[in-house]
């Protein structure tokens, strides 16, 4: 990450994606009817449902610490994955499903915009982040 | 392979890059039909996939990954984690390099004040390779010893002479090398013992003032803080810094042990708008000072230099360098006796690097090791006939009484040592002094690092090790039977002959 735009434009998708996945935690945790719903639908009624909430939650809280942001980004693009992938087998897309469905990817969509322009910070895949070998002129020349 | 047992990795990598696919699908489907709990196990499988085939397909820069997908990757995470792997678990306490662990562990000790005593023996080898002290029949108690005084400028008779009473001088370290916080507690500690500290070729030493220890100045290749706009002297700077209460000495630096021919060198991650602006030097770029300084192109003019920066700080000043070639350092002694001019002090540092950044080449395999420089120089100067002219400095990895007594048998008249007293101030030898990084914040520009240096208790623990190193000097003195470290010479060592002093033992 080098650029302030880049920077910008970062915490921009952090807080789009903190903030939709954080105003769904209440219908989560206050287990709302439709809430309660889709998770029966899925079979994972109640526990899925507090497990999923509270695996949200913590992807909020480090999406915004400074050091933790791609570990956030990171748990919730998976979370965001595991969520559309209902939508694909189980929940459909149609009436207001398709306005869930399309918030996940929203939050996907942020989530992979963060990972990619914070890429470097990764843990593991400081191997493969060292630039392309640039060229260098004979000393004399 | 010579073993059934063998694992064959390049086996096992086909079989993992096909099984990853494999088993993302059998998850999904596992997911989809019996439990959506199974999706848990499908999300982090599919991210593996992706990036799989990212190593294998879309990266070009790794081979090893572009032929064996993620389990390639295993290789880098073990190797980053070696080295301290390695420290922590595997490396012997002799082994590390360039100072092992008890090494370290007795300057640490020294600098806390606990009991340096070891039990059971000594850790090092004996059959050939260790240089000792040879103990006289009839030691002496330390009521004989006679104090410490070495005073620079007496040959010349002029007013301001300086006399060290600490025969451990702290080594040229620029504010630049190290952070501010390092700088005063080194300044700070070494003012409460009266020793005297080396400012480095930093340009103005502002922190290096502020604790009010005496100061020897360095002049560097580059001059930072006296360099006119050519690169040549600035007369009027030198005079205006050589006038400061605190300076009381000036040392010109033709090379420097971590990279002797060559300049110093600033990496640019530790060049802070402050560091550039007392040094005079742009940001953002590596700063290499010249590789020697433009008035000294020959013996001759060498010498004349020494005696002008003499004549305008009216100052001692003395030469620091690393030996090359002791013909040459002969020809330079022999150029001073032929101008009857002669620098206060020789400072002969060691090859074996320092604190600075240098290219790898230069702190493996330019200069000569610190022991047989200084023999060397030692006996240059006798032969000349002119070692009573001046006095010896030696550096070079003396953080140790057992190696600084050598070092005076050898002709040296005092120690100095840097990374002895960063090791004092809690240097853990995490050896990342060039990248502005340093964990412990001691050649760190950065203030969270800088942060773990409580100034106070640091500088305790400098006078601490000092006095300590003074302690064991007079133990090692009285052992030796010698009243001070001019009775000590060359025959009070056993040089066994797998050492580089052994040529010197046996000289026709």
């Amino acid at each position: 990450m080098k650029s302030p735009k880049l920077k910008i434009l970062s915490w921009i998708a952090q807080f789009a994606a903190a903030a939709i996945m954080g105003q769904t935690l209440y219908f989560k945790f206050a287990a709302h009817p439709e809430s309660v719903q889709l998770f029966t639908e899925l079979g994972m009624e109640p526990h899925g449902r507090l497990l999923i909430g509270a695996f949200e939650l913590i992807a909020c809280v480090l999406l915004l610490i400074p050091s933790s942001i791609v570990y956030g980004a990171l748990l919730g693009a998976c979370l965001m994955a595991g969520a559309i992938i209902g939508h694909i087998t189980e929940l459909g897309w149609e009436g207001p499903r398709l306005q869930l469905g399309s918030l996940a990817i929203a939050v996907f969509a942020c989530c992979i915009t963060t990972l990619i322009i914070r890429r470097r910070e990764l843990p593991l895949l400081k191997a493969i982040q060292t630039e392309k070998p640039t060229k260098r002129a004979r000393p004399k020349d | 392979m010579s073993t059934k047992l063998a694992i064959n990795l390049h086996k096992l990598a086909r079989f993992t890059n096909t099984a990853i696919p494999i088993f993302t699908l059998l998850s999904f489907l596992a997911g989809w039909r019996i439990s959506f709990y199974f999706h848990f196990l499908t999300v982090p499988m599919i991210g593996l996939t992706l990036i799989n085939y990212y190593y294998l397909f879309a990266q070009r820069n790794h081979s090893l990954l572009r032929n064996f997908g993620i389990l390639g990757q295993g290789r880098y995470m073990l190797e980053s984690l070696g080295p301290e792997l390695r420290q922590y678990l595997y490396s012997g306490d002799t082994e590390e390099r360039p100072f092992n662990r008890t090494e370290r562990a007795e300057v640490y000790r020294k600098a806390n004040n606990v009991d340096s005593a070891s039990s059971f023996g000594s850790q090092n080898d004996f059959d050939a390779t260790e240089v000792k002290l040879r103990h006289s029949l009839f030691p002496i108690s330390k009521e004989n010893l006679l104090p410490y005084r070495l005073t620079f400028g007496e040959e010349r008779g002029i007013q301001k002479t300086y006399t060290l009473t600490v025969p451990f001088i702290i080594s040229g370290m620029s504010y630049g090398a190290l952070g501010k916080s390092a700088i005063r507690s080194l300044a700070r500690g070494i003012a409460q013992t009266g020793g005297l500290m080396n400012t480095g070729e930093g340009g103005y030493p502002k922190y290096h003032l502020m604790e009010n220890c005496d100061l020897a100045f360095q002049i560097g290749t580059a001059k930072f803080g006296v360099r006119q706009e050519d690169g040549t002297l600035d007369d009027q700077r030198l005079a205006d810094l050589a006038a400061k209460d605190q300076v009381r000495l000036i040392e010109l630096k033709l090379s420097q042990g971590a990279k002797p021919g060559k300049g110093g060198m600033l990496p640019k991650e530790k060049i802070t708008a402050e560091i550039s602006e007392l040094r005079g030097v742009p940001m953002g770029q590596d700063v290499v000072s010249p590789t020697h300084h433009p008035e000294c192109e020959d013996y001759h003019s060498t010498v004349a230099f020494i005696r002008r920066i003499q004549e305008v700080s009216h100052l001692p000043v003395g030469i620091k360098l690393c030996m090359g070639d002791p013909r040459q350092f002969a020809e330079l002694v022999a150029e001073m006796k032929r101008q009857d001019s002669f620098p206060d002090w020789i400072t002969i540092d060691g090859a074996e690097g320092g604190t600075g950044a240098a290219p790898k080449a230069f702190i493996d395999r330019v200069g000569m090791p610190l022991f047989p420089a200084l023999k060397s120089a030692q006996d240059a100067l006798v032969s000349a006939g002119v070692r009573q002219r001046l006095k010896l400095v030696a550096s070079g990895k003396l953080i140790n009484p057992g190696s600084q007594i050598i070092a005076f048998c050898l002709g040296a008249d005092a120690i100095a040592t840097a990374r002895g007293f960063m090791l004092s101030i809690g240097c853990i030898q995490a050896m990342q002094c060039g990248s502005n990084t340093c964990p412990v914040g001691i050649t760190s520009h950065n203030p969270k690092l800088e942060r773990g240096i409580d100034i106070a208790d640091k500088a305790l623990r400098v006078a601490n090790y000092v006095h300590s190193l003074e302690h064991d000097l007079d133990e090692l003195l009285c052992a030796a039977g010698a009243r001070c470290v001019r009775e000590l010479s060359f025959d009070h060592l056993y040089v066994p002959n797998e050492t580089l002093l052994y040529p010197f033992a046996h000289r026709i």
